[in-house]
């Protein structure tokens, strides 16, 4: 029995079934191959695609997954769609006809409205339709303002021919996936289809780049897709196709606007951007002037385009096409614009806007498709027949208040096609999303498409967000062209240069630096004085309660948690300090506490995910998990909280090992480094003033001195160094001025100064942020340690040292200050 | 009738602001109603770049980059306007006598109708005024009746506005949602032209928002505080085929001498006298001062009107107040 029997006897309206049972000739080919290799060969090629997906990390994420954000990985089917040459061609000539139709009623839109001013489209299916950008209203005569890119999703209806099913102008989504498709299915196709020749995609993309190069005056550079980031469900396809039409990919934070210009920030400066792949949704573009809640766009674009200095594919406001209440006039439109017939049929569509279509629509709500005018939730998309009493009437009293929000369409049987579903073959619904882009004044149809397959039989809809694989769709012909040399090879490896580090990158590394800087000596310190909690308790030894006060101050000075443990008014805090440690390592809302640090740090990876290895990722998630599942536990023995303190200390280290041996310093691992540098200084000079420059008795000192070097991990390496018993003045010498030790403030300011000078502003005059790193750099050579623990006998402070690491901080913190201010903010440029 | 006008805008921010982007809106709309005489606008710290353009709703915007450092930003709108009492009066004349009944209006605006098309950009909801909930239509065609012209029932509707809503400052800001107005009845003029619209939008008839000012007058006796005035709101419902009929719910008056228009929109966000984008950690705060005053009838001519004008003006105020 072959594979296809059942199928043969159980199509309906299928792709590759004709109306006798018959399998149609373009699809012969592909049929007797998968006949004769059987399903466990099929089997092994759909291994052999879904390798090839995951390796390549094609993914699309889902928003409305349990547990947040969730990746999806790609799936797609072993069995192509397959349409012939001929047919196809009919197709394309009507994708044009309706690209070039919008295109031209996009700018009469946003124009003359000459189709509302004679009465061909009522105003209110404009103006009632949240696509409609009151603020380009007058933008048509403008540079540029024009559909370059039109996607149609199509389905072949009940009379054999292609139907339009929507149509997608403002952001199309998915070319990247049908190209990956393309790609995977090469690996199958010699083996699986041998024979089967299909048009290729590579003359799409160089025409897609050669359009980008026009719109940037030949000069890619000037070029970017602009993606809202990596929490978009296409997030994926923005890489890939950035990185495929080599243009850089940027965030909104990537840019900003002067001079009427939009400009990409880099670490070296500022350089301009004049056309832009548009990713992000119209309304979303511009917090000023658009959506002031975004944060994906960019202040000032919209005037920007408004002075003809910038050029979207598409342009703002092409939202307004993607209206289903357009249909019903579409051939009115184009008779207005061409004089000519509609090539492509449409689902037939009734706008309720108008009393007579609304009462008809009400009267046949049982055999109809509603839907509303704005594209949402696919859950607003009602059947009819599908509906019981109660929706049907909440949906009526909806329909009567706003008519003009709502269209209803035929229901429509469309064609099936055979779909791998892991075990057997079984004909499912699909949709064809095929792309074009506009060239002179004709449009530029792409042999090929993505095709999305439902998940069941008869599910009217077709959504990547809802489940569903896969397909790619293959022209088939006798008129093949030659196939050019491999359009998709590997771009040469771009040596990295500190220059072209973006700047939102660049700031995020410092973040980064400082954060996961601030995690671990956090850590270790309350790790420290909770050790010493259980000690005491346990040997009942304490001599005095002043090391174990100063450690407590210290926690509050160095994560300034004021008023914490200096709080005056809460007399038993320093008696019962536990509550007041539980809420630095489990307050996820107080800035300083332990938990507050882990989620700016989550923030801040996120940021740069594409950066960190897979490695890096589980790791931090697996850290992040488990301090979470920490922060809901109750009451724990102190025990068991250092316990788990030493297993964050642990997974921090390591995170902080696999970020640094997998990230160039040219790709910005320089910056982070600085950060950490800084936070480190900045934090051993703080912990050094609440433990060491207050005298006491010399049992005491000796505890508060070994307090330090334990909490920087640096006992044994002063062990190593003096062999004597911990004295002041050594420690003095050993943390903050030897040379040679790692930990030492001395050697991290010279590290710090010698990181400055990789960078790209660095001239041969020290800039703004290395003058005080150099004044720091030269205190510190200047003292000795000797001079900073002399005292006259009655001082109770070391006050040449507090002195000393006063002037210090604020050293750091203006470094700091102007580091960030001449790298991030661009403001003066 | 001429009007002086100082508004007076200001952000202030808890950080530093070193770049930001504002968009200004306080140059008086001009047309047949009024004449912008003169205007100037003053921006503290000195803006890096000024451009100017109009928007869909005629309005007049100022879009500003600022770069250097500062914790304040003001933003100063001073004009002379004249207000073509006449032409207005005669226009309202026009309207009072236009026989249209609301069910005529909507058979007439479900049609095409060339001139109706700008006008039905008013019609639907926008970002701050969602479509009216049942008790809101119900409210609005209380007074919306058969065989009553528009006029008439617009005039009734604002009346019982002012009669069943109370005016009280501090219960409501811009984002307080219509229904909860509609709900504890008070609220400010903003609130009041916002329900308005939703009222006549659920119905079907299109109504713009409007921003503006309106002259006010001390108590007998007293000395006018200069910056004592406030920005004003009101409405402006479609009248088809006639043309737009202006409503002040505050003040249960079709505004013709004592009001000065600033501005259309969809609903206030539309026309904000001041709306920026910092990019600062801290939170920021607006606040405003406005005079109106009358001027005297005697137009200067243009070329005496230079920009001292409206410093010396504003001595003259500041020493009458002292």
């Amino acid at each position: 029995m072959g594979i296809f029997d059942r199928y043969f006897s159980e199509y309906s309206f299928d792709e590759m079934v004709d109306g006798n049972a018959r399998c149609r000739p373009h699809w012969q080919a592909i049929c007797e191959r998968i006949e004769a290799v059987g399903i466990d060969a099929l089997k092994a090629h759909q291994a052999e695609i879904d390798w090839s997906l995951e390796e390549n990390g094609v993914t699309y994420n889902v928003y409305d997954a349990p547990g947040g954000n969730t990746k999806r990985r790609w799936t797609l089917d072993p069995i192509p769609f397959v349409v012939t040459q001929s047919e196809w061609d009919d197709v394309a000539k009507g994708i044009k006809q309706r690209a070039k139709i919008y295109d031209l009623m996009f700018r009469d839109l946003y124009g003359d409205q000459m189709l509302m001013r004679q009465g061909i489209l009522p105003a209110e299916v404009v103006f009632s339709h949240k696509g409609y950008a009151p603020e380009v209203f007058d933008f048509a005569g403008k540079k540029n303002f024009e559909l370059f890119f039109y996607a149609t999703d199509i389905a072949r209806g009940p009379d054999g021919k292609f139907w339009v099913v929507n149509d997608r102008v403002q952001a199309p989504s998915g070319l990247g996936y049908a190209i990956e498709n393309r790609l995977s299915m090469n690996l199958v196709a010699k083996s699986l289809y041998p024979g089967v020749n299909t048009r290729r995609l590579a003359r799409f993309v160089e025409e897609m780049k050669g359009l980008i190069d026009r719109l940037a005056g030949g000069d890619r550079a000037k070029a970017a897709l602009l993606t809202p980031g990596p929490f978009n469900e296409t997030y994926f396809e923005h890489a890939y196709l950035s990185s495929l039409l080599d243009i850089s990919l940027v965030q909104g934070d990537d840019l900003l606007v002067k001079d009427g210009t939009l400009w990409l920030k880099n670490l070296s400066g500022l350089t301009q951007i004049d056309t832009l792949l548009r990713r992000v949704d119209d309304r979303y573009c511009d917090p000023l002037e658009l959506r002031s809640d975004s944060h994906l766009g960019v202040a000032g674009l919209l005037d920007v385009a408004r002075r003809e200095h910038l050029s979207m594919i598409n342009p703002i406001g092409s939202g307004l096409l993607e209206n289903p209440a357009l249909n019903p006039f579409m051939e009115s439109i184009a008779h207005f614009f061409l004089d000519e017939e509609l090539l492509l049929p449409q689902i037939a569509t009734w706008w309720c806007g108008q009393p007579n279509e609304l009462e008809y629509v009400l009267e046949h709500m049982d055999s109809l498709i509603i839907k509303p005018i704005n594209r949402g939730n696919a859950s607003e998309i009602y059947s009819g027949r599908k509906m019981n009493e109660q929706a049907r009437k909440t949906l009526r009293k909806q329909m009567i208040a706003t008519p003009y929000a709502f269209v209803a369409q035929e229901e429509i049987g469309f064609s099936t096609v055979p779909s791998f579903t892991g075990e057997t073959i079984e004909p499912r619904n699909a949709v064809i999303r095929a792309f074009s882009f506009k060239r002179d004044s004709s449009y530029w149809v792409m042999n090929g498409g993505l095709v999305r397959v439902s998940t069941q039989k008869d599910a009217f809809l077709v959504s990547s967000q809802k489940g569903g694989t896969s397909k790619d769709l293959w022209i088939v012909g006798d008129d093949m062209e030659r196939p050019p040399i491999d359009p998709f090879k590997q771009v040469p490896c771009d040596i990295a240069s500190i220059d072209k580090v973006p700047t939102r990158r660049a700031e995020n590394l410092y973040w980064l630096g400082r954060y996961l800087c601030r995690a671990i000596m956090t850590t270790r310190l309350i790790r420290y004085t909770l050790k010493g909690q259980i000690n005491t308790y346990r040997e009942d030894t304490a001599a005095s309660d002043i090391p174990r006060h100063q450690l407590l101050w210290a926690i509050t000075h160095m994560t300034m948690t004021y008023p914490g443990f200096l709080d005056e008014k809460n007399k038993t805090v320093m008696k019962y300090p536990m509550k007041e440690i539980s809420s630095l390592l489990k307050d996820q809302s107080r800035p300083g506490s332990l938990a507050y640090t882990i989620t700016m740090l989550s923030g801040v990876n996120l940021n740069i995910r594409n950066l960190l290895g897979i490695e890096a990722w589980k790791l931090f998630d697996k850290l992040q998990e488990e301090w979470q599942a920490f922060s809901g536990t109750g009451t724990m023995q102190n025990r068991s909280i250092v316990n788990r303190m030493d297993q964050l200390h642990v997974r921090l280290l390591a995170f902080k090992e696999l970020l640094e041996e997998s990230v160039f310093r040219e790709q910005g691992l320089v910056i982070y480094e600085i950060g950490f540098r800084i936070e480190s200084a900045l934090l051993l000079i703080s912990k050094a003033r609440s433990l060491i420059c207050l005298r006491h008795e010399k049992a005491v000192e000796y505890e508060l001195l070994e307090a330090l070097l334990n909490s920087c991990e640096s006992f044994n390496a002063y062990r190593a160094c003096y062999h004597s018993a911990l004295q002041q003045e050594n420690v003095v010498a050993f943390m903050l001025l030897n040379p040679q030790f790692p930990k030492s403030l001395m050697y991290q300011t010279h590290k710090l100064l010698e990181d400055l000078k990789a960078l790209p502003k660095a001239k041969a005059k020290m800039a703004e942020y290395e003058s005080p790193l150099f004044l720091a750099y030269t205190r510190l050579k200047s003292v000795t340690a000797d001079a900073l623990t002399r005292t006259d006998e009655t001082g109770s402070v070391y006050s040449e040292l507090e002195a000393l690491l006063a002037e210090l901080s604020d050293l750091y913190l203006k470094a700091s200050d102007e580091f960030t201010k001449t790298y991030f903010s661009h403001y003066d440029e | 009738m001429i009007y002086t006008i100082f508004h007076e805008t200001i952000f202030h921010y808890q950080g530093t602001v070193t770049f930001s982007h504002n968009i200004a809106r306080l140059k008086p709309k001009e047309g047949v109603e009024q004449s912008l005489l003169d205007f100037r606008l003053d921006v503290e710290p000195n803006a890096s770049e000024i451009h100017v353009f109009e928007d869909m709703f005629g309005n007049s915007n100022h879009h500003l980059l600022l770069r250097e450092p500062h914790t304040e930003l003001k933003v100063t709108g001073r004009s002379k306007v004249r207000r073509n009492i006449d032409q207005i009066a005669a226009a309202v004349a026009h309207l009072r006598s236009t026989p249209m009944d609301y069910a005529e209006a909507l058979q007439r605006l479900s049609g095409f109708h060339p001139k109706d098309i700008a006008a039905k950009q008013f019609l639907f909801e926008s970002e701050l005024i969602p479509v009216g909930i049942d008790p809101i239509r119900d409210y609005a065609l209380e007074s919306f009746r058969p065989k009553r012209t528009l006029f008439e029932a617009g005039e009734e509707l604002m009346g019982r506005i002012f009669d069943d809503f109370e005016f009280e400052s501090g219960f409501s800001d811009i984002t307080t949602p219509v229904e909860i107005i509609f709900e504890e009845k008070k609220g400010v003029c903003q609130d009041f032209a916002h329900f308005a619209l939703s009222a006549l939008r659920s119905i079907g008839l299109p109504a713009r928002y409007v921003s503006g000012y309106i002259e006010t007058i001390p108590p007998e006796g007293e000395e006018k505080l200069f910056g004592a005035d406030a920005s004003h709101a009101w409405v402006s419902l479609y009248i088809p085929g006639a043309g737009w009929l202006d409503l002040d719910p505050t003040n249960n008056v079709i505004p013709i001498e004592q009001h000065i228009v600033l501005g259309h929109g969809r609903d206030y966000h539309d026309i904000s006298p001041l709306k920026g984008v910092v990019r600062s950690s801290g939170s920021s705060h607006l606040s405003v001062m406005v005079d109106v005053r009358r001027s005297a009838e005697i137009e200067t001519p243009v070329q005496q009107r230079q920009l001292q004008f409206f410093d010396e003006e504003l001595k003259q105020q500041q020493n009458q107040n002292q």
